[in-house]
């Protein structure tokens, strides 16, 4: 039984100027959410329209199962990809994603959306070449659900609890999966403690997305470095609320993979050699207050050619991995 | 899906955006004289020494009754129902920063 008001329309063009003149678009057309499409979306992922996702209780509002199936629709999704919006949902309104704050900052934090585990390959999502840019469905209209849920349901809405000064291109849409095929290590969701064929997303958001480039490191230490100089320039930070589970994510390319693979480095090798460096900051550097090693997140993505790691600089959350169902 | 040959489709939002009735805005005071004025810092930067200076100045240009001073315990999250409490009972005027 769907609960959320019907409108009607003569024609679809009326429905996208009317939607747009509302405020309920990112500012690019939309599928019509038919009550029809938002049932058979309800139904891929075995929910209930009333079912609740989650809370933000700042704004008073309750997220419900349908609310997000009628953004996914508007977003373009398929309906087999409406589980991984649901599950991506859930990750963001996690009390500690913390999503009054990072939706409402000046700094225009993202939300970046990593899938792990089988359904990426179900669904196409794009792991490999370009993946962080255009060109696949469901990247694109699962990172976009997610943003059109936190305009629409949740409220940031510019000018309105959205206080961003300049925001960013990245609120259209940011989602990829980790390469686990072409990666040595243990994918994300088996560090965090699932199985390996348990699908899952991880939702965090980002301040800063940073390319930590170096062509001529040859070893694991000094690609590391880089990493840590550039993750200097912009520390990350934390506060009492997060206590110490704030993370950073590390998208490592392929350039920059094949130096830990020849030297058999694990990602925990990785953040053994990273851990005592980030606990020691020097004079005029930016701290980056992580409670532990494991705050670091690695994982493989990217096709080759750019010898480079991508630094996801967290705003004020803790990434949120949420299992598929 | 097409009702009497017209296209219906859902509303996305949580509701409309409007204020609750049961709360709203209090319309600014005329003066802030004989006002206790609260001073909420959000920890970010200068911000707590910010509103300190600015009460200062504000002290030599009105007669306050007096002040509340807040700091959040976190930056990124509300301040604590204690201090919401301290905001709402003692004092008549809300200044809010923040600083980088």
């Amino acid at each position: 039984m769907l609960n959320a008001e019907r409108h009607a329309y003569d024609h679809h063009d009326a429905l996208q100027e009317d939607y747009a003149d509302r405020g309920w678009t990112d500012g690019l057309p939309v599928v019509a959410p038919t009550p029809a499409k938002v049932e058979a979306f309800l139904d891929a992922a075995g929910l209930k329209a009333g079912e609740v996702l989650g809370e933000v209780p700042t704004r008073e509002v309750v997220v419900t199962a349908e609310h997000a199936a009628i953004n996914a629709v508007m977003a373009g999704c398929k309906q087999e990809y409406m589980p991984v919006v649901a599950a991506a949902v859930r990750a963001h309104l996690h009390e500690k994603a913390n999503c009054h704050s990072t939706t409402g900052t000046l700094c225009g934090a993202a939300q970046v959306v990593v899938v792990n585990g089988p359904v990426r390959k179900e669904i196409e999502i794009a792991c490999e070449g370009a993946c962080f840019g255009p060109g696949f469905r469901a990247n694109a209209t699962i990172g976009r659900a997610l943003r059109l849920v936190i305009r629409n349901v949740c409220r940031a809405i510019p000018d309105f609890l959205d206080r961003a000064s300049f925001s960013s291109p990245l609120r259209y849409s940011f989602c990829f999966g980790e390469n686990e095929e072409g990666s040595p290590w243990l994918p994300m969701h088996v560090e965090r403690g699932f199985a390996p064929d348990q699908s899952t997303v991880t939702v965090h958001s980002i301040m800063h997305f940073v390319s930590a480039i170096d062509f001529t490191a040859r070893t694991p230490e000094a690609v590391l470095d880089t990493i840590l100089a550039t993750l200097r320039r912009y520390g990350v930070f934390s506060d009492r609320f997060l206590g110490d589970g704030q993370n950073v994510m590390l998208v490592v390319g392929p350039e920059h993979m094949r130096f830990f693979a020849e030297e058999g480095w694990s990602k925990d090798d990785m953040r053994g050699y990273l851990w005592p460096k980030i606990q020691k900051t020097g004079a005029g550097e930016r701290p980056i207050m992580l409670g532990q090693p494991e705050g670091m997140l690695i994982t493989a993505a990217g096709g080759p050619g750019m010898a480079e790691t991508w630094l996801l600089i967290p705003h004020l959350a803790w990434a949120i991995t949420e299992p598929i169902s | 899906m097409a009702e009497n040959g017209r296209l219906v489709a859902l509303d996305p939002t949580s509701g409309p955006l409007e204020r609750r009735d049961d709360r709203t805005f209090r319309s600014h005071p005329a003066s802030l004289d004989g006002q206790v004025i609260a001073l909420v810092a959000n920890g970010l930067g200068q911000g707590e020494p910010f509103l300190a200076a600015l009460y200062q100045e504000l002290e030599g240009q009105v007669e306050l009754a007096g002040a509340v001073r807040v700091l959040k315990t976190s930056v990124s999250v509300p301040p604590e129902p204690a201090d919401w409490a301290r905001i709402t009972s003692e004092a008549s005027v809300a200044i809010t920063g923040f600083g980088g």
